[in-house]
């Protein structure tokens, strides 16, 4: 019997880890993570590190609909984007803390990823690509004329950063990078549940045959929905965070260029890794960071080459290429132990 | 693989601890009273893009003549030996402007912000100059709620804004017979906020306008706008599309045969760029208003000889802009003795200046910004251009007070 009707996607071995892989190599790596997590704004200019952090969980909320369910949204800037608009409308007039800014953002996004998912998981592969592009523009174009409440081109300004009259939050971006970490984490955390449930097994037989996970009575169409407004909601809670970091939330949050970005990082770390995204972003924030104070004139080709050669040299992602080396090497490890145990007693025989 | 990630780390937590010690440098500067005892003058704009040329990193070294200048000119007696020069490429992104305002107030030392070419930007920065209570001095982008609404103690607009623009050419235009308008624009704030001040100016001094036409941004094909605005018969076309689309509209306009039908082409924005990457022949005869031209008298056209064998190439009025914005900053830290932003607010308040690029210039105080003389041009036949980026001829010198909006008529309360 033939394996499979399409052939999946070179660098997507998601499920393999699931399934193998030591829990304490796991537990290791999380600690890591989170100690890199914490200790980011000591080496990285605070603000900075804060961006590189949102822009990890925005990587992460793509993969959910990339890696995972084989679905490119060329359009997320618009989730992202009006995200950091209604947080950075609900901060300005309500003056709440802002972490319910944040979650106001993130609810409206997800509102606005239901209609735009169910007419746009209609379509797959780079059909889906140009629905989610058009109706991203679409939301761009919007806020870019309503410019009474987005303030259009100049962006909405003056963002207030309220947390509970706690003063160091609200004025030093040092410890606003602590007080923000805990929504992203949770975030990150919340996508890991999503891809290791079996809601999210469900995402991975679509993405690999979807006819047969068809053929076995999921409605296909419904888990696309559902997959793609809680990428929605996780890309809203990493804009909202964004643009009260900011202080202020610009039109570029909306453009098709930020929905380009975000799948460049994904791409550049791994697709279908989750946390490759986090070093794609890492990788990408830091690169424009580092280059817009370098004095030196070709950014663009800078990262156009970077992007270039990651394609050519770590197909599946620096994170992806980094595990699948492990991996292959484990395997040879074990099956050489298994080789040599069964050649053993194999030599002992007279 | 592992020692490597720890030899990055440590080079990593060496950089940090070295970029600390700069910032506790202790005090070197002679006499005035000034934090890590050296003046830092931060150039924001754009080095790569679009407005690279206009700009770019040509404004830097206006910056830094400027800073020779104060030196040479007060020689023993500067209260600041230390003057740094820094630049940095916003990339025209608002977010990555806001950031860096942020780091260069914060932990470059930044005293002074300057140029900041693209509203939004300069918005963002105008934003972090009020909040770390530290001066940013706007040369290069134009949008009135810099001195209008969002204006603060902090930040000044140096050059020039939509007013002025719209004001100077819309006037005179009209006022030379052109009545009758046709205005299409980019359909963004710029674009809108030009055609407002335009069609103000223009029914003011007796014209009409027809029509306004939005065209999408950026464009390519603007063959069709032309045709319809060319069909209700204007004297006059105005068009505020600006860098490679105002090149665009020009060619086509020049194709369309709108010219040879009696109707001419009025400029909401050009920078001497624009007609020099152009060729002086596609705009001849176009009229413009201009912040300050290099060869308009022979101050200007020492200035520019000077620029040009630094650069190797003319100045546009927003090299002029940074340079006279760099040299009335460091007066005003002369005359006040200290870097203290709060002390030289004060001593630029209210200043009449007159330096290269400002004839006639006051520093308002109210709404902080920087009023001065501007000029009406009109670009060159080719014929009339005796040597390279000679191609403007002032056709009349719009006097301060009218070249921007009064004082009262601002929105602006700091």
């Amino acid at each position: 019997m033939t394996q499979s009707v399409v052939t999946p996607t070179p660098g997507t071995e998601a499920p393999a880890t699931i399934a193998g892989g030591g829990s304490r190599r796991r537990w290791v790596l999380l600690a890591v993570g989170l100690v890199a997590a914490l200790a980011l704004p000591w080496f990285v200019y605070p603000p900075v590190a804060m961006d590189i952090v949102a822009m990890a969980l925005f990587a992460i909320a793509l993969d959910i609909l990339l890696g995972y369910t084989g679905l490119l949204s060329f359009g997320h800037a618009a989730f992202w984007g009006s995200s950091a608009y209604v947080t950075g409308l609900i901060a300005t007039h309500y003056g709440v803390p802002f972490p319910v800014a944040v979650v106001g953002g993130a609810l409206f996004a997800m509102l606005l990823a239901l209609p735009v998912g169910y007419l746009s998981v209609r379509r797959s592969g780079i059909y889906f690509a140009m629905v989610t592009l058009a109706f991203g523009q679409m939301v761009y174009f919007i806020g870019y004329q309503w410019s009474d409440l987005t303030g259009g081109e100049n962006g909405l300004q003056g963002v207030p950063r309220k947390f509970f009259g706690i003063e160091l939050v609200e004025t030093e971006s040092f410890y606003f990078y602590y007080a923000a970490l805990p929504i992203l984490l949770l975030g990150m955390w919340g996508a890991w549940r999503i891809v290791h449930s079996p809601f999210g097994r469900v995402l991975v037989s679509i993405r690999d045959n979807t006819q047969r996970a068809r053929a076995l009575g999921y409605e296909v169409e419904k888990y696309k929905v559902i997959a793609f407004v809680l990428s929605a909601g996780l890309t809203g809670l990493a804009g909202g965070v964004f643009a009260i970091n900011h202080g202020f939330v610009a039109l570029t949050e909306l453009h098709w260029t930020t929905s380009g970005e975000v799948v460049l990082m994904t791409v550049l770390g791994g697709i279908g890794t989750l946390w490759g995204g986090v070093l794609g972003a890492f990788l990408a924030v830091m690169l424009a960071d580092y280059l817009a104070s370098s004095g030196f004139d070709g950014i663009d080709l800078v990262t156009g080459s970077v992007f270039v050669l990651v394609v050519l040299l770590f197909r599946r992602g620096v994170w992806g290429t980094v595990r699948h080396q492990w991996l292959a090497r484990q395997q040879r490890r074990t099956s050489s132990r298994r080789a040599s145990a069964s050649a053993d007693p194999a030599r002992r025989r007279p | 693989m592992k020692t490597k990630r720890i030899r990055a780390g440590a080079a990593a937590m060496t950089g940090v601890l070295l970029l600390g010690a700069c910032g506790e440098g202790g005090p070197g500067g002679s006499g005035g009273d000034f934090t890590d005892g050296k003046l830092v003058l931060a150039v924001m704009n754009d080095q790569s893009g679009v407005y690279k040329d206009a700009s770019g990193p040509n404004s830097v070294k206006a910056v830094k003549m400027a800073v020779a200048d104060y030196k040479k000119k007060h020689g023993d007696k500067a209260v600041v030996d230390d003057i740094e020069v820094t630049s940095t490429d916003h990339q025209n992104k608002p977010d990555i402007a806001n950031t860096k305002a942020q780091e260069l107030y914060e932990r470059g030392g930044a005293d002074v912000i300057l140029d900041v070419p693209t509203s939004s930007a300069a918005l963002a920065v105008a934003n972090q100059a009020k909040t770390h209570k530290k001066l940013f001095l706007d040369v290069s982008a134009a949008t009135m709620e810099l001195t209008g609404a969002q204006c603060n103690k902090y930040t000044f607009q140096w050059a020039y804004n939509t007013y002025m623009l719209a004001n100077g050419t819309g006037t005179t235009v009209t006022g030379n017979g052109d009545k009758n308008w046709h205005i299409i624009y980019p359909d963004y704030q710029f674009g809108q906020d030009m055609t407002k001040s335009f069609t103000e100016a223009i029914s003011k001094a007796g014209g009409t306008v027809q029509g306004t036409i939005p065209t999408p941004f950026p464009n390519d094909n603007f063959a069709t706008f032309l045709t319809k605005a060319g069909s209700t018969n204007p004297d006059v076309i105005g068009t505020m599309q600006a860098g490679g689309d105002l090149i665009n509209v020009v060619k086509q306009f020049n194709e369309s045969g709108l010219k040879e039908r009696g109707i001419d082409l009025a400029v909401g924005l050009m920078l001497i760029t624009d007609i020099h990457s152009l060729g002086v022949d596609q705009f001849a005869g176009t009229m413009f208003t201009d912040a300050w031209y290099w060869n308009m008298d022979d101050e200007s056209r020492a200035w520019a000889d000077r620029f040009r064998d630094e650069t190797g190439t003319r100045p546009t009025f927003e090299h002029a802009g940074n340079y006279s914005a760099a040299l009335q900053y460091l007066e005003a830290v002369q005359e006040a003795g200290t870097d203290d932003a709060d002390k030289v607010v004060a001593k630029l308040e209210g200043k009449k200046v007159n330096d290269v690029f400002l004839r006639n210039g006051e520093i308002r105080a109210k709404d902080h910004s920087v009023v001065h003389d501007a000029y009406l041009a009109r670009v060159k036949k080719p014929s009339d251009v005796k040597e390279d980026w000679d191609y403007e001829e002032i056709v009349t010198t719009i006097p301060a007070a009218k070249a921007f909006p009064p004082a009262e008529a601002s929105a602006c309360s700091m």
